[in-house]
């Protein structure tokens, strides 16, 4: 039997609800969203009393199925003012799913400093936390595995000192399989709504749980085996295949050469060091400074892709992980520092501090736009990130994001989407994914559907601004990815899926023999459609306007080399996505 | 002349074979070039390469003319992840999408790639 767990923050209780009958098939982020939207006032101050926090496992989290550890954590972005989810792959979200807990939602404030919760079978205890905070969190849990029977038996949801400081740049962290604090809900500053209800740790323990069972158990394999034989099977996801090698680093040259990788804060499409911090030269690196061909491993139990990888110092001891596409790029490229051992010292950082990498690697680009640093200066990058986990002033502004430290230093140029930093893929040179950033309910954010307009980079001619397929495309990929985000899967199920029509059905086969459903892929649809509606109808009572569902202006009137391309696709357009 | 930077296992075509860098091999340009006809010339095996072809930073398949100049951009076939479904246009299908229905056709009809029907 499955239950929602409350934690009040204010006088630290605890109390099970059965699932209601309306939410009995909703989980991950399907559930997180639907919990915002139904329980928190849209208008709401995001670091105040009303604002709530939600952890979702997904519907297939907790059982056999293949890369299907994902944790969804919703809530009102202190980053963008509207509805947030984000999630990441973990250990953490199995447990809780194995606790038959379908939904965790935290409450109140706590008034008198940092607390830790520690969920088990017998429930939901409370202890003082302030001794660990102020802390690096790779100082910090180790101790805490230790005083709570080791990565064996249990794992950390935590916040660093950005979260304990309530920086909107703030995310969540969770472990990883090894014990590393490094696996990140990053974006939208949930990292701050945690640390506003004085919360610090979440551990769970999950011995003694009941586990979850299918309501049937044939189809439940049945799809979990087509999943499973997909990304086998398929060359971006197989064993010793691209991310498995090269990581999402691998990314990087390629984006170089299509003349989408944002550079120096969004002022090129290429830039001059990328092969120095892709993917390629962390592998090689690896290998010459450990001196064995190290392939990545695995985020959470039970990964087949195992896309997660190591940076390694001089003298081979380990100095960071996982050096992301995204992390590569945002303290890298986009900061034109070339030097991985740099970038590796700032993803440590952001880890460390509890940072979303992108948000800050854009907002320290933001800053050298401003003049507080050159561009390339990696030194003076890391002294930034040490102010913003000492706290002071300075690093406050950094640690409210982009837009902020864009404001504060008087700069037109930054490329934030309801207030939040644009990711990897610049939306000038790769328009789909401009309409995605535009449009998305949670700000300028890839992971909402990957959407590229063919015409703009040469494959089918000239470009129709009113082909309504576009807009349909764009839709249709929100809608998909909404619903893997309420499976549990990780997003890069997708290449496997998307090509072996067996997997597909597989996802959805899964579904089914979890709930009991008789779900096809129109339920994919559906089920995405009303994801989206419900955000969307948040976003809007938080006081959202298509107005919102702009690029920022300078991608309008400047042109990106190498392609020499602006923002041209149409207001209309865009609005044309939602119908709005 | 035409410049054409390869990647992971392609490397090994050019002289300068260190990943930090971009490993460039100058070509000739011939009259009525294609990337196919490059690729045969600098002797790299069909079998490495994968959809993520590019000239001038643009999207290409194996038809795609290469002018005098160009820059071309191959990668292997393990390491293809900018994906073909990214780009390609809503077209004719040669994808078996079973029974599938819109949301996954629209979908798969993305997936079916310039580069898939043509080569």
């Amino acid at each position: 039997m499955e239950r929602i767990l409350r934690i009040n923050m204010t006088d630290r209780t605890a109390i099970y609800e059965d699932v209601p009958e309306t939410y009995k098939e909703r989980a991950g982020r399907w559930l997180t969203s639907s919990i915002i939207h139904d329980e928190v006032p849209a208008t709401c101050h995001p670091l105040g009393p009303n604002n709530k926090l939600v952890f979702s496992p997904g519907i297939v989290t907790g059982t056999s199925s293949p890369t299907s550890s994902r944790i969804s954590v919703g809530g009102k972005s202190p980053l963008t003012g509207g509805i947030k989810e984000a999630n990441a792959g973990t250990g953490w979200a199995r447990r809780l799913a194995n606790l038959g807990i379908r939904a965790l939602v935290v409450d109140g404030q706590a008034t008198d400093g940092f607390w830790l919760v520690k969920i088990t079978c017998d429930g939901a205890t409370f202890e003082p936390a302030d001794a660990w905070t102020g802390e690096k969190l790779s100082a910090v849990y180790p101790t805490v595995f230790d005083k709570h029977d080791g990565v064996e038996t249990v794992d950390i949801c935590s916040i660093g000192v950005a979260g304990e400081h309530k920086m909107p740049a703030a995310g969540i962290c969770f472990n990883d399989q090894n014990g590393r604090p490094s696996r990140y809900a990053g974006r939208g500053g949930l990292g701050a709504v945690m640390g506003s209800k004085g919360l610090k740790f979440i551990v769970v323990d999950s011995k003694g749980a009941p586990g979850i069972t299918p309501s049937n158990q044939e189809v439940f394999d049945g799809g979990r085996k087509k999943m499973a034989a997909a990304l086998t099977e398929h060359a971006i996801t197989k064993p010793e295949g691209a991310l498995n090698s090269y990581g999402t680093a691998v990314l990087v040259n390629i984006i170089n050469e299509v003349g989408g990788l944002p550079t120096n804060n969004f002022r090129y499409g290429r830039f001059d060091g990328a092969a120095k911090i892709a993917g390629e030269a962390i592998f090689e690196g690896n290998k010459e400074r450990t001196g064995s061909t190290l392939y990545n491993h695995a985020c959470s139990p039970g990964c087949i892709i195992r896309c997660s990888n190591t940076w390694h110092r001089e003298d081979g001891t380990e100095h960071t992980s996982c050096i992301e596409y995204e992390s590569a790029w945002a303290l890298g490229a986009n900061c034109g520092i070339d030097n991985l051992d740099q970038v590796a010292e700032l993803n440590q950082l952001c880890n460390d501090y509890g940072l979303d990498t992108i948000e800050i690697g854009g907002t320290i680009a933001v800053a050298m736009e401003g003049g507080l640093a050159e561009f390339g200066d990696g030194e003076r990058a890391i002294e930034l990130l040490h102010e913003i986990g000492q706290g002071t002033p300075l690093g406050k502004m950094l640690g409210a994001g982009a837009v902020v430290t864009g404001k504060t230093l008087g700069v037109a140029r930054v490329p934030a989407v309801k207030g939040q930093n644009m990711p990897a893929y610049e939306p000038r040179a790769i328009k789909g994914i401009g309409m995605t950033y535009a449009i998305s309910t949670m700000g300028a954010d890839h992971t909402s559907g990957y959407t590229i307009a063919p015409e703009i980079l040469g494959v089918s001619g000239k470009l129709d601004p009113l082909n309504p397929d576009k807009a349909e495309l764009a839709r249709n990929f929100q809608y998909a990815t909404a619903f893997i985000d309420t499976t549990g899967h990780c997003l890069f199920i997708a290449f496997a899926i998307l090509d072996i029509a067996s997997g597909f059905e597989g996802m959805i086969e899964e579904c089914n023999g979890m709930l009991g459903t008789a779900w096809t892929a129109d339920d994919v649809g559906r089920i995405g459609k009303e994801i989206l509606d419900m955000e969307r109808a948040f976003n809007q009572q938080a006081g959202f306007t298509p107005a919102d569902d702009r690029l920022p202006e300078f991608m309008i009137y400047e042109k990106l080399p190498p392609h020499d391309v602006t923002w041209d696709i149409a207001d209309s357009e865009l609005d044309k996505v939602f119908g709005g | 002349m035409i410049e054409v930077h390869l990647y992971g296992k392609l490397r090994r075509f050019a002289e300068d074979q260190d990943v930090r860098s971009t490993s460039i091999v100058r070509v000739p340009w011939e009259e009525g070039d294609t990337v196919a006809a490059v690729v045969e010339r600098l002797g790299i095996p069909r079998a490495d390469l994968g959809s993520n072809l590019f000239v001038d930073g643009r999207y290409a398949d194996f038809n795609s003319p290469v002018s005098d100049g160009a820059r071309l951009g191959l990668f292997p076939d393990d390491m293809q992840l900018l994906y073909k479904w990214y780009y390609a246009p809503k077209q004719a299908s040669a994808s078996a999408s079973g029974n599938r229905d819109s949301l996954v056709d629209d979908l798969a009809d993305a997936s079916a790639s310039t580069n898939e029907a043509q080569t």
